[in-house]
């Protein structure tokens, strides 16, 4: 497996479950009344996981790498620029929302967590395709 | 497009993947790929390859009008 390809699983282990828990709360935080400094400190929760479960797992796979003498080449370059091209997309469509359709009906917290699902949306379709992009059975430089 | 990498390898001493992968300057896994037909290097990268066993590109790398290569881009 190359050095992409585990970061590639690791970003999408270390962010997809923690953010899934955080915006089934949210669907139901409405109902609980919460407060601004609640809302704060849930969010705070889920980035420290997630940042932690990532900087975790890639401090293992760098001391699983010490001894390979190139890391990236073409091909990881091709299938990342790849993915990051359609994961553009993603967060363009996501500004359109977020910033242009929805301020007109919407405010406050229905903003920040939208703008967060975009990104969560934008970053989990980049890592995917790569992942998918290892696993296709051709790819022309 | 079909490539002669792997027995190339094999009559070069039995040359490892990341032998040759450290040569040319792309990973083990990508030569892999390259001999499994999974990827097509670019130009520069075929001809590193082929320098390297001392041959020509098209000793190399053979191409097939219609096959189904498409570019990553």
């Amino acid at each position: 497996m190359s050095s992409l390809e585990k970061r590639a699983l690791l970003a999408l282990w270390s962010m997809c479950p923690v953010y899934c828990v955080y915006f089934v709360i949210q669907i139901g935080l409405p109902y609980l009344q919460p407060t601004m400094l609640e809302r704060i400190g849930c969010l705070a929760v889920v980035a420290s996981i997630h940042a932690m479960a990532y900087v975790v797992g890639l401090l293992v796979i760098k001391r699983h790498e010490a001894g390979e003498p190139l890391l990236e080449d073409e091909r990881d370059r091709a299938i990342d620029g790849r993915a990051t091209r359609t994961a553009y997309f993603v967060m363009l469509t996501g500004l359109i929302v977020v910033g242009m359709v929805m301020p007109f009906n919407n405010n406050g917290w229905k903003l920040v967590n939208s703008a967060l699902l975009f990104i969560v949306l934008a970053e989990t379709v980049r890592y995917a395709l790569i992942l998918i992009g290892y696993r296709s059975p051709r790819l022309a430089h | 497009m079909s490539n002669e990498v792997k027995l190339l390898r094999f009559l070069a001493q039995d040359m490892t993947q990341a032998e040759l992968g450290k040569r040319v300057g792309l990973t083990r896994q990508t030569i892999a790929a390259i001999e499994q037909g999974r990827y097509s290097p670019s130009l520069d990268v075929a001809f590193r390859i082929a320098h390297v066993f001392g041959k020509g590109i098209d000793d190399v790398f053979h191409w097939q009008p219609g096959g189904d290569d498409r570019s990553a881009d």
